[in-house]
């Protein structure tokens, strides 16, 4: 099935490494951006299939890069992360796959990954 | 016809005085003038005789000595008319009675003396003097008014022109200097008594002249009536009359109070209180006493504006206020000899004193006093009563604001903290990510490879994050510190130079980064200098985040105006207009912090600003000319104090100026 592509979106670079790293050690691929308007650069350079999206960031945040997605169309199951209390439904309200609250630990980025790829 | 010349001016004044005018000469000729003119004199000896019963009535029920004046004043009168009925009746006619009935007359000048003592005092011997002039004339009128009747009509003339036109202008005086309901009283007993005098002479003077007399008697039959009225709304006015006087002093009262509720200072609200009172009433001074919530001590404002506290039951207003009843005390000395040297400060010799309450409420007490007995003394007590209402009123609305605002204050308290709260956890999240993350990272390279090298850059990161939580740790710590107990009082001189360099020394910062602008002497502030130091830490710092790579920051430190200022000029990204002041609030960061996503919680500026306002400074934030922000602190300076044995710098921490130190 050949590397799976994760995008990893925050604006916190120590964060952005922690969790790259945590995905390589696991076997994925990773690409980063420091907010939504980024993201949405890297997404043209090469598709990712997973993203792992923060949702208060400058330029654009999380709600406005999914919002700039379902306008081009793109359909990339989100990952949700996020320091604030409402996961959960910030992942609701921009139709995300799953949510990672900070601080979460390798399992729950691992397992939260691989549900949101079982279940695409 | 009468056949001496007493004879005649007794019978003229006879006819004048105690009966209806020529009732056996004019029922022919004139029948209808003659009747109108009767009547006239019959109702104005009606009036006054009214007049007497009720003001009589008035000093039995309240014997103070102007209404016990008052009633001498119009008994004159009525018991001349009542005699001169009852003589006529009884067909009893000796030569004496007019003398007599003269006299009663001149009770009124002497009376009316007297009221002007009541009403606003007079020189000392201006009493004793009428009495002896009263004397003289009684016994002149008397025993001479049978031989010589022209001397004792020119004495009576002489004695109420002189005597009763005195008290008149007195009365008119005391009108003009009073205020409200007792102002137009006064006028209206100046106005009666102006006329009551001029009917007067104009009777005597036409009994001299008796080519006058036929003009005279109606034109003194009118000035009668006119008195009569006037005499009667001043000393008896009727309550819908006394309400409508009493309306204006009420309005002004309200006017002036009507912006006290978003006065802050209760002493403020008190001292004008007392002043819309006082003048309100006519009052030379009034004192407002605020009671605690038992009731057990009571408030009042000093003259220099500071509050004095005593038990409750202390003065005359106190009694009041512990009997919850009005009290009016004639002399405050006598009643209550322990403070006499208060009652004397204020030349209060006569205290109303009305107790305030709301509801069950005791709220404290209003003492009006003066330095002599008022007047009208039931309009006073009611227009104290109703003043001492209103001031109920407004001190219960501003209780109930101050009781809403506090809790308000204390929902925002509540709101705050979870605010705080949340503010807080979301931003020590971030780190604690990094931590869990980076630690399990090792642990599983451990687990899979137990020879395989430490990563430096996630121990770096680690150690990163755990200095950020440290710091973020400590400033949530500091603020809330700071909530609970304010900023630190521990207060002594510091040298501001002194902890400039030991900020700049112990970040172990360089010429390149930082620039220090010191004075040659000390500049000093008196305050705990770690709280100076974090202040400074912070600015410092703030400038090294948000100016890393630009000119050096400058730091500056002067004297200027009684203050000690400080300045820390960067040239980095600067604060957007309109966001200096609110960065100093708790969680605020300026927009373009936030963009940059530099992690903070918003709270450094704030805890310095409750550190220097807890020291009595002011911190504010500039635009530095070409860009970047410039902070500033002023603090009250600290003044050398003169030297006890000779050296200035006796008791002032300065740094060693030489390499002779404990260890050197």
């Amino acid at each position: 099935m050949g590397e799976i592509r994760v995008l990893v979106v925050d604006d916190e670079p120590n964060i952005r490494a922690t969790v790259a790293e945590m995905l390589e050690i696991e076997g994925y691929s990773v690409e980063e951006a420091s907010n939504g308007a980024d993201a949405l650069r890297a997404i043209e350079r090469h598709a990712p299939d997973l993203i792992l999206l923060d949702m208060r960031m400058p330029v654009l945040d999380g709600w406005g890069f999914a919002a700039e997605l379902r306008r081009r169309q793109v359909e990339i199951p989100i990952v949700v992360m996020t320091a604030a209390r409402d996961a959960a439904r910030w992942a609701a309200e921009i139709a995300a796959s799953g949510s990672l609250s900070k601080p979460f630990g390798f399992d729950d980025l691992i397992r939260t990954v691989g549900e949101v790829r079982g279940a695409a | 016809m009468p056949s001496s010349p007493a004879a005649g001016i007794h019978e003229y004044l006879r006819l004048q005085l105690w009966e209806h005018p020529a009732h056996e000469t004019s029922w022919g000729s004139a029948p209808a003038a003659m009747t109108a003119l009767e009547l006239l004199s019959w109702i104005n000896r009606i009036l006054f005789v009214v007049l007497f019963v009720a003001v009589t009535w008035r000093a039995i029920r309240q014997p103070t000595r102007a209404h016990f004046n008052t009633a001498l004043l119009f008994g004159g009168i009525a018991f001349a008319v009542i005699g001169a009925l009852a003589a006529d009746a009884a067909a009893f006619d000796p030569p004496w009675l007019s003398g007599a009935l003269i006299t009663l007359l001149n009770l009124c000048p002497w009376a009316m003396l007297r009221l002007v003592d009541d009403f606003r005092g007079s020189p000392r011997w201006v009493q004793p003097g009428g009495t002896v002039a009263f004397v003289a004339l009684a016994a002149l009128g008397l025993l001479l008014f049978e031989s010589s009747p022209q001397l004792v009509e020119l004495a009576t003339i002489a004695w109420f022109l002189v005597v009763g036109g005195y008290a008149a202008v007195a009365f008119a005086s005391a009108s003009r200097r009073s205020r409200g309901l007792t102002r137009s009283r006064m006028a209206a007993v100046a106005v009666g008594a102006y006329l009551f005098i001029a009917a007067i002479v104009i009777v005597f003077a036409a009994a001299l002249l008796p080519d006058f007399q036929p003009v005279t008697g109606p034109v003194t039959q009118v000035l009668a009536l006119a008195s009569v009225v006037s005499f009667f709304l001043g000393f008896a006015a009727p309550a819908w009359l006394r309400r409508a006087w009493r309306e204006p002093n009420l309005r002004s009262f309200l006017e002036r109070s009507v912006h006290l509720s978003g006065v802050v200072d209760d002493r403020e609200v008190v001292t004008e209180l007392q002043r819309a009172a006082a003048d309100a009433l006519g009052a030379p001074g009034a004192a407002l006493g605020l009671a605690d919530a038992q009731g057990a001590t009571m408030r009042y404002v000093r003259a220099d504006g500071t509050w004095l506290e005593v038990p409750a039951e202390t003065y005359i207003g106190g009694r009041a206020f512990v009997a919850q009843q009005r009290l009016i005390v004639t002399d405050a000395v006598a009643s209550d000899p322990e403070h006499a040297a208060v009652y004397e400060g204020a030349q209060a010799r006569v205290v109303i004193a009305v107790p305030l309450s709301a509801d069950e409420r005791r709220l404290g007490v209003l003492t009006v006093y003066g330095d002599r007995a008022p007047i009208f003394v039931e309009d006073d007590l009611w227009l104290v009563q109703l003043v001492a209402d209103q001031t109920a009123v407004i001190l219960e609305a501003r209780r109930m604001a101050r009781e809403a605002i506090e809790l308000r204050g204390r929902e925002e308290t509540t709101l705050l903290k979870e605010e705080f709260l949340s503010a807080a956890a979301h931003d020590l999240r971030t780190p604690l990510t990094v931590l869990l993350g980076q630690a399990e990272l090792l642990e599983r390279r451990l687990e899979r490879d137990p020879t395989s090298r430490v990563d430096p850059a996630g121990i770096a990161r680690i150690a990163r994050e755990s200095r950020r939580l440290r710091d973020l740790v400590s400033d949530l710590l500091e603020a809330q510190r700071i909530e609970d107990v304010g900023p630190s009082t521990d207060q002594e001189p510091a040298d501001v130079r002194e902890l400039v360099r030991s900020s700049l020394e112990r970040y172990g910062y360089d010429g390149a980064q930082f620039r220090s602008d010191l004075p040659d002497e000390p500049v000093l502030v008196r305050m705990d200098p770690v709280r100076l130091e974090q202040v400074l830490d912070n600015l410092l710092e703030n400038a090294l985040k948000y100016a890393p790579d630009g000119p050096p920051i400058e730091v500056r430190a002067w004297a200027e105006n009684g203050e000690t200022r400080i300045s820390v000029v960067d040239h980095g990204i600067g604060i957007p207009d309109g966001e200096r002041g609110a960065v100093f609030e708790r969680f605020v960061r300026a927009s373009n912090a936030q963009a940059r996503s530099d992690t903070g919680l918003g709270l450094g500026l704030y805890i310095c600003r409750r550190i220097i306002e807890g020291h009595g400074g002011r911190i504010w934030a500039d635009e530095t000319p070409g860009g970047g922000s410039t902070f500033h602190v002023a603090l009250p300076a600290q003044v050398l104090r003169e030297p006890m044995d000779g050296s200035p710098s006796g008791d002032i921490p300065l740094p060693p100026t030489s390499g002779v130190g404990p260890d050197g």
